[in-house]
């Protein structure tokens, strides 16, 4: 696998551009889609055996270097399957008019996408980074309707606005660091003079991207009213671009800074609690959804302020943060394929299909046994007050149980929309395939998947159990609370 | 050494010799006129790649003689000339080839090549002039054989644009040998040097230089474009489009921006020229050049016009990475020379497939042109990123270079106009994308022409394709030996002597 993995590499990021090439005659047109769920495929691989391995391409741009670590693995593995799902739900989805250009757009944002997690020079990254944001216009647009004209302007202003904050950023970390890797920006940031600039900028710029509380104003446009399998990447795998963003250019374990700390607590709890509250006034499936990803994202948010505050705590809370935003993407993911899924006319069936819909929701809440309690433990584990003394510090935990509660909420509230809103019938071949692959990826995979070294030991059975309380209270609260709203609501 | 001597000027003699031949040719031999067109300018592309060659292992051609007593006529390749001879020898293929094309059946082409042919002999020895004198007087030669290109069509208002043309830029000559003779008073003839001359200039000279400096500039500055000297230019829009094509990408607005390098590099020196506080006043001006050229751009409707006036913003780029003192500065300004260049005459090649083969001239006209056209469309949508400044195209490279200049040089508020022109860029270029790409096509093109299997003539067809791939490949290989960058930082190297 040493051996094979640069090769890996290369082919990861070069396949989807090789792809764009089925354009250009019409058997390819014809056949463009098929291709669609297999082009992640080299990158799954890579995310899933590779060792560390990396790519040094000395001709690209100002010296290129590619590589795989622990960190890119995990961004690779949701990236990748996100992409291969909803691309075999799109093999299904898809309508006649405009099929090529969707194709060619769906194909360039994946190459940015994969693109950035992999690079690890500058020119590299924020081009893969640029490509992603624009390319992903034509997904969002798509439909060509009023709404996602509209969308479109605003996700693209703000996106612009965002490279734009991300460009200044860059380019004051890289002069001062001399040096074209990302790698060595964060030390440079962290001796910098201007240290709180170059942060706020960065924040700011791969804020837009994450949905960062008052950044966020496309997602919600945005999100909703693309195609559902690009609706599926966007609030699955693009959304964590920003998240790596962060990761990988801020002075993480360099210096604390519990007042930018703070600031992303708070900013993370608004966007948690905030951004559940407006999704429960949502009448679309989507649209609560694209709110639910904000809190999602708000939850993460909360984690990087920790890790910004103590410098001792990032490199562990980092690793949490990654496999929290895995185990989000793969459910959210599957979450936006079911909204296109007709229920079946059969009562017993529709139940039972509900069920496996709600499923990844619950999980999204910390039902136990899924990938959600694994990772809300991991969250609850390294967030404990005591390694912390920052202000925020000592709200940590509860935060995070409203978090708990705001969640479970919005999820019922999401199962309620569906419900109401989704065609009766059946469905054609691939969106079933590309659901269940979705389904099975987000309940499933987690479990497979080999721990990063510094994640705290999952214990499995034992610690599911003793923590399954804590894990179960803030749901049930939620349903309690929903089942006291609906009740008050009939009774008028 | 003979061959060294002469390379320069049989590459000057190509294009001067095909003019003429082209002139002589009656209209209707069109066959030979594109035989020598191309086979000219093949010629020439290959004459330049290997004197490129040469001035790489640091080999010296040079020709001189005296022309007056006292003013001297050199013709000399060195490392910048080669920029610029290279930069015009691959772009007038492409746009030869593109002419060929578009005025396929039209009236007086025997006139336009030769006068084509004639305009890129200008460039050409622009680039190679030794001295300010020899550069004057190409200069001069440029400014009269494009004016026949720009009134070609005849039209009233084309005449009027040329009649425009004329003034402004034969009142910038007239200034800029006003400085050239200031200059020769006060030192005498001097040929470009690297490093400059004045590095230490006695205070007798201090209180003069200054003064030369801003006739020279100002002279240059008419065909840079630079505010509130860019009046004449988007009229010029009104020529036929590979006229346009090559008078922003390579032919006027470039020969008063590589003018003005020369003069702050070679006559001044980049160190006198800053030490004497010239280059703080010009670091204003190009400024606010950029700023006002993509405001400007984002209120016209017809896009040739706002391909102009995002000529005038971009061409300033070049100058201002003159003015950020440092090295790096400086490779970002000179390695915008090719890259504007390349990405600016993709989009006026695309501009002009849009109006031969739709009929459309005007913004709100190419709504689901990219259907109708996939090749131009995807051509036109790479320049229009490169001109945005997106990662990985060419653009970018400026962009990075320039930013990471005035940061080195403590000068942060450039990083500001940088960004805000970006935004700008974005703001005037993208809905345009939209449009292209988005917007469904509900009533007939203004005026469509078929031509067979292709989206349009094969002539029109392949430049803008080329280009637009070199936009991507300039940008993406900026490392590679060769690259624009690569040449430039060698340039850098002997100018500022690292």
């Amino acid at each position: 696998m040493n051996a094979v993995a640069p090769h890996l590499l290369l082919l990861s990021v070069v396949l989807p551009f090789g792809a764009l090439a089925l354009a250009l005659w019409p058997g390819g047109r014809f056949f463009y889609r098929y291709t669609l769920p297999w082009l992640p495929l080299p990158a799954l691989c890579l995310g899933m055996l590779a060792p560390d391995s990396s790519l040094e391409l000395p001709w690209l741009l100002n010296g290129g270097l590619w590589l795989v670590d622990d960190l890119r693995r995990t961004f690779l593995v949701v990236t990748a399957l996100v992409w291969s799902v909803s691309g075999l739900f799109a093999v299904g989805y898809l309508k006649r008019v405009h099929q090529t250009r969707f194709c060619v757009f769906w194909t360039l944002t994946l190459a940015g996408n994969l693109g950035l997690i992999v690079a690890a020079d500058i020119a590299s990254f924020y081009s893969f980074f640029a490509l992603m944001t624009f390319a992903g216009y034509g997904l969002v647009v798509h439909e060509g309707t009023v709404d996602a004209n509209r969308a479109g302007r605003i996700y693209l202003a703000m996106a612009v606005a965002g490279e734009m904050a991300i460009l200044a950023g860059l380019l004051m970390s890289a002069e001062l660091a001399d040096s074209a890797r990302l790698s060595d920006l964060p030390g440079a940031i962290a001796r910098s003079e201007q240290r709180d600039l170059i942060v706020l900028l960065l924040l700011a710029g791969f804020g837009v991207k994450a949905g960062l509380p008052l950044l966020h104003f496309w997602l919600p446009l945005a999100h909703p009213v693309a195609p559902t399998p690009a609706s599926a990447v966007l609030s699955g795998a693009m959304i964590k671009a920003g998240l790596l963003g962060w990761m990988l250019t801020l002075p993480f374990g360099e210096v604390s800074m519990p007042v930018w700390g703070n600031a992303l607590v708070l900013l993370g709890v608004l966007g948690a609690l905030g951004g559940a509250a407006l999704g429960l006034g949502q009448r679309r499936a989507k649209a609560v959804l694209a709110y639910s990803s904000i809190s999602q994202m708000g939850l993460m948010v909360l984690m990087v302020g920790a890790a910004l505050a103590e410098a001792r705590q990032a490199g562990t809370l980092l690793a949490v943060v990654a496999l929290y935003g895995l185990h989000h993407g793969l459910a959210k993911g599957s979450l936006f394929l079911s909204t296109a899924l007709a229920l079946p006319e059969r009562r017993s069936g529709r139940w039972l299909l509900w069920g496996l819909i709600a499923l990844p929701g619950l999980s999204l809440a910390g039902l136990p046994f899924t990938s959600g309690s694994a990772a809300k433990l991991a969250m609850k584990d390294v967030l404990a007050p005591p390694d912390y003394h920052f202000a925020m510090a000592s709200w940590l935990p509860a935060f995070m149980s409203a978090g708990a509660v705001a969640t479970m909420l919005l999820i019922l509230r999401f199962l309620q929309v569906q419900n109401q809103g989704a065609a009766r019938g059946d469905n054609v071949l691939c969106l079933w395939l590309g659901w269940a692959a979705s389904l099975l990826a987000s309940v499933l995979l987690f479990w497979v998947l080999p721990w990063p070294e510094s994640v705290p030991d999952k214990r499995w059975l034992h610690e599911m159990l003793a923590g399954a309380w804590g894990l179960t209270w803030p749901m049930l609260l939620a349903i309690g609370s929903a089942a006291v709203v609906a009740c008050l609501f009939r009774q008028r | 050494m003979a061959s060294g001597a002469l390379l320069p000027v049989f590459a000057l003699m190509t294009s001067l010799l095909a003019s003429l031949i082209i002139f002589t040719l009656p209209e209707d031999r069109g066959r030979v006129r594109t035989l020598v067109n191309i086979g000219a300018a093949l010629i020439k592309l290959a004459l330049v790649a290997v004197m490129i060659r040469g001035v790489a292992i640091g080999q010296e051609y040079l020709l001189a003689f005296d022309m007056l007593p006292g003013v001297e006529f050199v013709l000399r390749a060195d490392a910048l000339a080669m920029l610029f001879a290279g930069l015009s020898a691959l772009l007038w293929l492409l746009t030869t080839i593109y002419a060929i094309g578009y005025l396929e059946a039209s009236p007086n082409r025997s006139r336009f090549f030769g006068f084509f042919s004639l305009c890129v002999a200008s460039t050409m020895g622009i680039a190679l002039a030794g001295n300010l004198f020899t550069f004057f007087i190409f200069y001069e030669m440029l400014t009269l054989s494009t004016y026949p290109l720009v009134v070609h069509r005849g039209t009233p208002k084309a005449l009027r644009a040329g009649r425009n043309y004329l003034i402004y830029t034969l009142t910038g000559g007239a200034v800029l040998l006003l400085g050239i003779v200031c200059l020769h008073g006060l030192v005498g003839d001097l040929r470009f040097q690297e490093g400059g001359h004045f590095a230490g200039a006695g205070p007798e000279l201090r209180g003069a230089l200054p003064w030369v400096f801003f006739l020279l500039v100002s002279g240059l500055g008419v065909k840079a474009a630079l505010v509130p000297l860019h009046g004449w230019l988007p009229q010029a829009m009104v020529a036929p489009a590979p006229v346009s094509a090559l008078l922003h990408a390579v032919a006027v607005v470039k020969a008063g921006a590589f003018g003005i390098v020369r003069v702050v590099f070679e006559v001044f020196g980049l160190e006198s020229a800053q030490s004497m506080g010239l280059l703080s006043v010009l670091v204003v001006v190009a400024s606010v050049t950029i700023l006002y050229g993509s405001a400007m751009a984002l209120y016209q409707v017809d896009l040739k016009r706002r391909l102009a006036f995002s000529t005038i913003s971009q061409v300033s780029y070049i100058v201002l990475g003159l003015c950020l003192f440092g090295p790096v500065g400086a490779a970002g300004g000179l390695v915008h020379l090719v890259n504007q260049g390349i990405m600016k005459i993709t989009l006026f090649f695309c501009a002009g497939n849009y109006a031969e083969t739709l009929g459309a001239h005007r913004i709100d006209e190419l709504d689901g042109a990219g259907k109708r056209m996939p090749g131009t469309s995807v051509a036109f949508t790479i320049a229009a990123f490169g001109m945005i400044g997106a990662p990985p195209l060419a653009g970018f490279i400026t962009k990075w270079m320039l930013g990471i200049g005035a940061l080195a040089e403590g000068m942060d508020w450039v990083v500001g106009v940088l960004i805000l022109s970006s935004v700008l860029n974005a703001a005037y270029f993208l809905p345009i994308l939209h449009r292209l790409w988005f917007r469904e096509r509900t009533t007939p093109w203004p005026k469509e022409y078929r031509w067979g299997r292709l989206e349009t003539s094969v002539w029109l067809f392949w430049p803008p394709l080329m280009t637009a791939v070199m936009t991507m490949a300039i940008g993406v290989f900026a490392a590679m030996p060769f690259s624009p960058l690569a040449w430039v930082i060698l340039i850098v190297s002997r100018e500022v002597a690292l």
